[in-house]
């Protein structure tokens, strides 16, 4: 079973996506504060990480690059997860093999679909 | 002047010529007889002298007639003296020469008299037959002594009237007369000087006058008229003052430059630059340069400077007298100044426009941004719902729902699915009308796509549709952009008619204009024309309140299609009959070239 790791702020989001990522056999790990979870992706790394972009006090971006340069985890596929319309071009820019974006909202079968594209 | 003339004979005779003809008749018929008397009583001298009275009057008169005059005397008198001294040879050879004396008197007379009237004659042809006006006046007094016609003419006068009146009395106004008396004073000759006289319907007339004195009283004026060259030049001088009115009060700067020293600036430029005209004329144009501009600047002078300079123009950076910078689009063009070339540079102020145009990019800039936070914020809640209502749809029987209640949760799924189209399309549009959004192009059958987006939507299933299409048209264009367009085009041709739906798809191939035109005709609803105009603008809907309860959709998809289709190059355009149907057609450039 695919550990899936969360960074998200909105609880509400949070909650469901919980119950979605059970749904169709993954294991979450929800992490509501962006710190604590630069902290988890190198004590106890998950084989995918849903980022969410906008947040405090450091926002996707940043968090995407301690995790690259930094603590040098290059293999380690994240997507994306923003409501934010102006992802794709900064994210393309970047020419990461192992980054991804999933659209806020996403349905279920686009959930499905994205991770399964990162996970093999 | 005025005299009673006589016609007798073939000849006309004045009064003053009778009266001669009588003296001198009178004269010869008394000499005749006085002659005839002093033959008969011998009285000797007086014989034949007192014939030269009658003679020399008659021949300075009338030098022919005199002639004859002179020969009747010389036969009477012949006559007479033979008969009084017949037979003294002596004495009669005395009586023909005094008779040959009188006619050779007479001839002398005559042709003396005959010379000095041909060249007054003359003289008179001149001077009546000017083209110039000719005027003799006395020095003291200023009376006229004599005119011509044409001096007469020119003032509309008849010669008596110009006659009657003195010099002084044609001068059209005081000053002119007084300018007229101290430049005679002072010369005795003089040549061209202007002035105006007065003519006889009151009006001025511009004369060009050259006068000289002839003798110490009299003094000989030639005048020509130069009305029509002052005229002329008055128009000129309008002209200028109509130039020189339009250059000072023109909103744009006016400069003459030359060798790249500015010799004119009009006060639009003093007021753009800061500085006062004297400050700029004179002074290198270059000086007013923003340094930053200098290079470009050289090479835009260059193009003037070549020998046939064509009207160039180019925004460059001023520098104004506080240290501001201003911005303005030169205008020029190869003039002609004091007869070396120059050119004249127009300068339109643009610092305001380009402000103005900073601003609304500030705006769209702002707007854009405001765009993508709204977006941000509306999509967010949406992800729980599509998320709870794609759980519970995934699996009714584990939650327990119930056939009726999954209907309604697939009905909220649809909204909330409807609901995230239109934020995207908002997003589309904001990004696509930024500019920020670039083509990728390449090269693919037009045909496929369009076969593609058939299967893709199932529009099969939804209407009957028809392809007519050439085979092998290979289109260069944002696949996956266009393959939006397409099924853009062809949703709204099956949202807005009612079943039997048919849809034509077809490629014109009638003209060849550099554009693949493909057509997409349905049989809906169609447009009124009064909506025709708007039906791509964003959030436009025809009949809008009617439609969008009816069919329950925003129009974004028609503005991001055409918007589309404008970035490479081409349009969509519309034709439609309210009731019978709509044709929409994309004109698509054939080769594409945009801008990295």
């Amino acid at each position: 079973m695919h550990k899936i790791m969360l960074v998200e702020d909105d609880l509400q989001i949070l909650e469901m996506m919980e119950i979605l990522l059970q749904k169709i056999g993954y294991e979450p790990v929800l992490v509501p504060n962006v710190l604590d979870a630069l902290d988890l992706v190198r004590t106890n790394p998950p084989d995918l990480v849903l980022l969410d972009i906008m947040m405090t006090p450091i926002n996707g971006w940043e968090f995407l690059e301690k995790v690259r340069e930094e603590y040098r985890i290059h293999n380690l596929p994240i997507l994306l997860f923003t409501a934010s319309p102006d992802v794709a071009e900064k994210a393309a820019m970047l020419r990461d093999p192992h980054l991804g974006i999933l659209q806020k909202p996403v349905s279920l079968p686009e959930l499905k679909a994205g991770l399964e594209r990162f996970l093999k | 002047m005025g005299e009673r003339v006589f016609p007798f004979g073939g000849h006309s005779f004045s009064e003053t010529d009778l009266v001669r003809g009588f003296v001198i008749f009178s004269l010869t018929i008394c000499c005749i007889l006085i002659s005839a008397l002093a033959f008969s009583r011998q009285i000797p001298y007086i014989n034949y002298q007192l014939f030269f009275i009658p003679i020399v009057y008659a021949a300075y008169f009338y030098p022919k007639r005199g002639i004859y005059v002179a020969a009747i005397s010389g036969v009477v008198y012949q006559g007479i003296g033979y008969f009084y001294s017949y037979p003294n040879p002596a004495a009669m050879l005395g009586v023909t020469a005094e008779a040959l004396l009188f006619v050779i008197t007479a001839i002398i007379i005559a042709y003396f008299i005959e010379r000095i009237r041909s060249g007054e004659a003359r003289y008179r042809t001149v001077f009546e037959h000017s083209q110039l006006g000719i005027i003799l006046f006395n020095r003291e007094g200023f009376a006229i002594r004599q005119t011509n016609e044409k001096f007469a003419a020119m003032l509309n006068y008849s010669t008596q009237e110009i006659l009657a009146s003195t010099f002084l009395d044609l001068f059209f106004i005081e000053r002119e007369k007084e300018r007229f008396l101290e430049r005679i004073d002072k010369n005795r000759e003089t040549a061209d000087f202007e002035t105006r006289f007065a003519s006889a319907g009151g009006a001025a007339c511009w004369v060009n006058l050259s006068w000289c004195m002839i003798d110490e009283h009299t003094v000989s004026c030639t005048a020509v008229n130069i009305n029509a060259r002052k005229l002329a030049e008055k128009l000129n001088n309008d002209n200028m003052m109509k130039y020189r009115q339009l250059t000072e009060n023109s909103p744009t700067s006016i400069l003459i430059v030359q060798n790249g020293i500015i010799l004119y600036a009009n006060p639009t430029f003093a007021e753009f630059s800061g500085y006062p005209p004297a400050e700029v004329i004179g002074r290198e144009l270059v000086r007013f340069l923003d340094p930053r501009d200098l290079h470009v600047f050289s090479e835009f002078v260059q193009q003037w400077t070549i020998k046939k300079p064509l009207a160039a123009h180019a925004e460059f950076r001023f520098v104004n007298k506080d240290e501001g910078i201003r911005v303005a689009v030169l205008f020029t063009n190869p003039i002609v100044h004091a007869n070396k070339p120059a050119t004249m540079i127009n300068l339109m102020d643009i610092s305001e426009k380009l402000r103005l145009e900073e601003k609304i990019h500030q705006d769209n800039e702002r707007r854009r941004g405001i765009i993508i936070t709204v977006a941000h914020e509306l999509r967010t809640p949406l992800q729980p719902i599509l998320g709870y209502l794609n759980l519970l749809i995934s699996d009714p029987e584990g939650f327990g729902i119930v056939d009726e209640t999954k209907k309604i949760l697939e009905r909220c799924l649809l909204s909330v699915d409807r609901e995230r189209q239109i934020i995207n399309q908002m997003l589309e549009l904001s990004v696509l009308e930024s500019g920020k959004l670039h083509l990728s192009l390449s090269e693919f059958p037009l045909e496929a796509l369009v076969q593609t987006v058939l299967d893709t939507s199932g529009y099969h299933s939804k209407a009957e549709v028809s392809v007519t299409m050439p085979e092998g048209i290979v289109i260069m264009a944002d696949r996956d952009r266009l393959y939006n367009v397409v099924d853009s085009l062809l949703s709204n041709a099956i949202n807005y008619s009612k079943p039997p739906r048919k849809i034509e798809i077809s490629y014109r191939m009638d003209t060849d204009d550099g554009f693949h035109h493909i057509a997409f005709s349905d049989n809906g609803i169609g447009i009124p024309p009064e909506s025709i105009g708007t039906i791509f603008e964003p959030f436009q809907l025809a009949d809008a309140a009617k439609l969008s309860r009816k069919y329950d959709r925003i129009g974004l998809s028609l503005s991001i299609a055409r918007k589309v289709v404008q970035m490479h190059g081409g349009d969509i355009t519309v034709r439609s009959v309210v009731n019978t149907g709509s044709t929409f057609t994309i004109h698509l450039p054939k080769e594409v070239t945009v801008d990295a």
